[in-house]
């Protein structure tokens, strides 16, 4: 896990097709509206823009929230059977998540203006969803969500 | 409250307090309507606020949120919240993160709205 992290963390952002270093709170919204642009010119349904928006958004605050500051890369990728698909990693080098399990539950949460249903919502948004976290080191989210005929 | 001081013009019908938001919304601006609407109730003593989202394009967990915690304020202020316009979109990924919108009444559209606010 922990050499997962650091793999994470050590992406080059030039590897990303955008880049948006979260610092103050209107980053989340730039974050979103750049994913929301990105699915759009994929070609994705309004459905899923709407999806990836929100789930680029919850990365986001969780980001601001959590670590003060971290980065939302974000590439397109065209698999060889079926569409495109865009994937997103969220990484901070904040103070990690102990127990990674408890945070994907709904309604959990440490922060006191929450519904606690940022991560286990995004989950549901997204095709995949994998969360690794080293207490210390940061925190490392990597969702994708593939093109889908309506 | 100053024109200047609104995130969201308003425009008061009978005694409701029609709310059609048409920006994009993010943390620090639902909060600055919350802090509106709250305002607003307090001086211009409606029976209810009428949030139509039909031009919103992404609402997440925290927007909720705070839509929801406005909604229950409104009600401890004698007053109703009602929401109406979510996009097909908006609607689907709420329901599939959980996400209720507690404290409000929801329409389909400002007439439905218009109706809730004014049945017993």
């Amino acid at each position: 896990m922990a050499r997962k992290v650091r793999e994470l963390l050590d992406i080059p952002a030039d590897e990303f097709d955008v880049v948006v270093r979260i610092v103050r709170e209107e980053d989340i919204a730039v974050a979103r509206q750049m994913a929301k642009q990105l699915a759009q010119g994929l070609g994705f349904s309004l459905a899923d823009v709407t999806k990836v928006a929100t789930a680029v958004s919850e990365l986001a605050r969780n980001i601001y929230r959590y670590a003060q500051t971290g980065k939302i890369m974000i590439r397109k990728r065209l698999e060889e059977n079926g569409g495109p698909t865009i994937q997103v990693v969220a990484v901070d080098h904040g103070p990690g998540i102990e127990d990674v399990d408890l945070v994907l539950t709904k309604g959990y949460t440490t922060y006191e203006r929450s519904l606690g249903i940022g991560l286990s919502g995004i989950r549901r948004l997204v095709d995949s969803f994998e969360i690794v976290s080293e207490v210390g080191t940061g925190t490392a989210v990597v969702v994708e969500k593939r093109r889908r005929k309506f | 409250m100053t024109f200047k001081e609104r995130v969201v013009p308003t425009i008061r019908v009978g005694d409701c307090l029609l709310v059609p938001i048409q920006i994009d919304l993010d943390d620090k601006t639902v909060e600055q309507l919350q802090a509106q609407l709250l305002a607003e109730i307090q001086e211009q003593r409606v029976r209810a606020i009428i949030l139509d989202v039909r031009m919103v394009e992404v609402i997440d967990s925290y927007i909720s949120y705070t839509l929801s915690e406005t909604a229950a304020m409104a009600r401890l202020m004698g007053c109703r919240a009602v929401i109406c316009g979510i996009r097909p979109p908006v609607a689907l990924t709420l329901a599939q993160m959980g996400i209720e919108l507690q404290g409000f009444l929801v329409a389909r559209d400002l007439e439905h709205a218009l109706n809730l606010v004014y049945s017993p």
